[in-house]
């Protein structure tokens, strides 16, 4: 009795079909678990930069030397990005033009481009999170289906319907929702969780890429010659 | 500075992911075997014996099957117990009727002696009384005897008793009769005979004597016998009662508790096996007549009772074949055994649909 209804024993003697859909359940439920580790561990770090950079920024330093000191091959990531973006743009439009507004528009702009790939990188593979989320209960439900329908065709079969002849069955098909379900609700809540974090992070971004066009601004207004503050 | 951290690596995660899928596997086969109780089994299926009806409670599975072993044991010595007490019985029994049959030998003998001597004193008047006081001496002493074995068996067994009573008042009446008429004639004959008597009465008393001698040694041996035989026998018919008495009290219990034991099993066995039809409704009611062979084997299972459903009075049948044989009925006694090759199983559908 035990033995029959352990869950390795179901999976093993259920139809193809349910045994497909377990599969791709298994496979999809490792992606969300291996997506969710991943951003995890890339957003703590992505928090911890902004952090680091944040303090440094506000620390008084010269913007030319935060520029300048930087190593060969470095992309920036995060709010470091759109500074290096913002002042990659400004120091080439100043000589250029005499006009502010025309120096701001480009800062601007390059920072708005920068924002978007950080934010791109923030929430990539968060959709794969909600695609599990969404998708899995419905091919859980999907075998389940496939599984009492074969339940119930066997049935049609049977001389005699007992509980105990359409309990396999149904037990066997039950595993198929159970492990959508197992696959579904840690992507659910893993999936709220990291994106709320990386909308935070990018509202952080964005928070900076506004202070630091603010301070530009006022460079600009007030400049005879020094640019840099 | 952010020099080694431009990415974060996938090797980490999917060894993580993985693990946690191994974790949640290894869960799930460790709880389950533990948290699924095995479903008790309701009682569907009602068993009646034909020759008896046994109320079966289901509280008594466990405790029977915890008292079974000391049952068997129990079972066994009361059978040792049994036969140990027929032998006795027998032996006393046979020992009884030897006893009787002796009295009755020796009683039809004296008879014979008695009226051969009557006969021969009408004919021979000298030998006559010689004959006539040992006949009486006997007489007089088979009758104590007699009557002594006669109380001994009242007290053993009635009924034997009774007859040998019976027997003995009318072996004993015959004989006063016979003495009674002897010694009139004796009366009427011993003026006569007083003479000769005189001449032939000290041979006689010599022989008298010697006879009397080992006519007593005789009964002090019979008497002896008789006693030690009344004894033993009166003890062992005490030992008896008692120990058929507790027989009988155990023997009920045992054959109760058995015959639960068996019931319940075979009522599971069959349950187990039954599957209902789908058509089947409450009030349904089959009976189905099992034959068992000696070693359990099903010989027939035929209808006794139909449902009026015969789908479900297959599906009777079929459990009944199913859960066939039934290799506990070695387990019981022989007289157990023979009560059980033949039963009815009722097949009523509880509110399992």
């Amino acid at each position: 009795m035990n033995d029959s209804m352990s869950i390795p024993h179901l999976i093993m003697n259920a139809s193809l079909v349910v045994q497909l859909v377990m599969l791709l359940l298994l496979a999809a439920s490792i992606a969300s678990w291996v997506v969710i580790f991943q951003r995890s561990f890339a957003l703590a770090r992505a928090k911890k930069a902004q952090k680091a950079f944040d303090e440094r920024f506000w620390s008084g330093i010269d913007l030319n030397e935060l520029y300048q000191d930087v190593p060969e091959g470095y992309e920036a990531e995060g709010a470091e990005h759109v500074f290096r973006a913002g002042f990659r743009e400004f120091n080439r439009l100043v000589p250029k033009t005499r006009s502010s507004e025309a120096v701001l528009d480009g800062v601007q702009r390059s920072q708005r481009v920068a924002l978007s790939r950080e934010e791109d990188r923030l929430n990539s593979h968060l959709t794969l999170l909600a695609t599990v989320a969404s998708a899995s209960p419905y091919i859980g439900l999907f075998g389940t289906v496939w599984g009492i329908m074969g339940s119930f065709q066997s049935l049609s079969m049977a001389q005699q319907a007992t509980l105990s002849t359409v309990a396999p069955w149904i037990a066997e098909a039950l595993v198929a929702t159970a492990m959508g379900l197992f696959a579904a609700i840690p992507a659910v809540i893993f999936y709220n969780r990291l994106s709320s974090i990386a909308s935070r992070l990018l509202g952080e971004y964005e928070d900076f890429a506004e202070e630091f066009h603010s301070i530009l601004h006022r460079n600009l207004q007030g400049r005879g010659g020094n640019q840099a503050a | 500075m952010a020099k080694r951290t431009r990415r974060v690596g996938y090797g980490l995660p999917v060894v993580l992911a993985i693990g946690v899928h191994i974790l949640a596997l290894l869960l799930t086969l460790l709880r389950l075997p533990e948290s699924e109780p095995t479903p008790s089994s309701s009682s569907v299926v009602q068993a009646t014996l034909i020759s008896d009806v046994t109320a079966t409670d289901q509280a008594q599975y466990a405790e029977e099957a915890r008292a079974r072993a000391a049952q068997r044991q129990a079972e066994e010595e009361a059978q040792q117990q049994a036969q140990q007490a027929a032998e006795q019985q027998a032996q006393e029994q046979a020992r009884q009727q030897a006893a009787e049959q002796q009295a009755e030998e020796e009683a039809a003998r004296q008879a014979a002696a008695e009226q051969a001597e009557a006969e021969a004193q009408r004919r021979e008047q000298a030998a006559q009384q010689a004959a006539a006081e040992r006949a009486e001496a006997e007489r007089r002493q088979q009758a104590a005897e007699a009557e002594r074995q006669a109380e001994i068996k009242r007290q053993q067994a009635e009924e034997a008793k009774r007859q040998a009573e019976a027997e003995k008042k009318r072996q004993e009446e015959e004989a006063e009769k016979q003495r009674q008429a002897e010694a009139e004639k004796k009366r009427q004959e011993e003026e006569a005979e007083k003479q000769r008597q005189a001449e032939a009465e000290k041979k006689r008393q010599q022989e008298e004597a010697e006879k009397r001698r080992q006519a007593e040694a005789e009964k002090k041996r019979q008497q002896e016998a008789a006693e030690a035989a009344a004894k033993a026998a009166a003890q062992e018919a005490l030992n008896d009662s008692i120990a058929n008495e507790q027989e009988r009290i155990a023997n009920a219990q045992q054959s109760d508790q058995a015959s639960n034991n068996f019931i319940n099993l075979v009522k599971r066995a069959v349950e187990d096996q039954w599957h209902l039809p789908a058509s089947a409704d409450n009030g349904l009611v089959a009976q189905v007549r099992v034959r068992l062979g000696p070693s359990g084997e099903l010989l027939a299972a035929s209808l006794t009772r139909s449902s009026g459903n015969p789908s479900f009075d297959r599906s009777a049948i079929q459990a009944v074949e199913a859960a066939a044989p039934f290799r506990e009925l070695q387990q019981l006694d022989a007289g157990l055994q023979r009560r059980f090759r033949d039963f009815n199983l009722r097949f009523t559908p509880g509110d399992i649909q």
